[in-house]
């Protein structure tokens, strides 16, 4: 899944280790969630969403537009 | 599932991994320097095998409450490590256990799989570190 995650992070200037302290997970946890190498259970992604204070699709897209997926 | 976050499971597990280890190296020089395979009664031989699996026993329940415990992506590759290195030390003890089968080898002490799991699984830990990821 894309995330915007990496840009969010810089924007603030924080290490990936300062991110993982906030959101209490390893520093490993933050680099796989923004290289996509691991997607993020849901309450998970609601810790990243309500830290950046943003909603959970503006920061992760799973690549299908609502009309596609409604079908 | 009593997930605590990264950092407490972290503490919690050093606070109790780290000393029983200390207490098992303990032990096994006190049980070289005391125990005479001769000599030594078969209580006080027992006793010593006894204690010395306790610490390791847990050392490994600190593990698994650190998997419990700990954030969902370090949970996921620890269990991850844990059942490759199951899978590994479970084929390895297939193909010890044939070859003293058929008489390829002598026997080997059953002692040395429970190094060669944690060796299996520090090794795919790790491994999981480097390479792709769940």
């Amino acid at each position: 899944m894309k995330n915007i995650l990496r840009a969010l992070r810089t924007e603030r200037g924080w290490s990936q280790a300062e991110l993982a302290d906030r959101l209490d997970v390893s520093r490993q946890s933050v680099n796989a969630i923004e290289t996509g190498k691991y997607d993020p259970s849901l309450p998970l992604a609601f810790s990243i969403a309500r830290l950046f204070g943003r909603g959970i699709e503006d920061i992760f897209d799973d690549g299908l537009d609502t009309a596609t997926a409604a079908e | 599932m009593a997930t605590l976050g990264f950092r407490t499971a972290n503490k919690r597990y050093k606070r109790l991994f780290w000393p029983m280890m200390a207490l098992y190296v303990a032990l096994i020089l006190t049980a070289k320097w005391l125990v005479d395979e001769d000599t030594t009664p078969l209580w006080i031989r027992a006793g010593f095998a006894v204690a010395t699996t306790a610490p390791l026993v847990a050392a490994i329940w600190a593990i698994l409450r650190q998997a419990r415990e700990t954030d969902e992506y370090t949970r996921a590759r620890q269990m991850r490590a844990l059942a490759e290195a199951g899978a590994i030390v479970a084929c390895g003890a297939f193909l010890v256990g044939f070859l003293q089968i058929f008489a390829v080898i002598g026997t080997i002490e059953v002692f040395w799989f429970g190094p060669a799991y944690f060796i299996a699984f520090g090794l795919s830990y790790y491994r999981n570190c480097m390479g792709p990821t769940v």
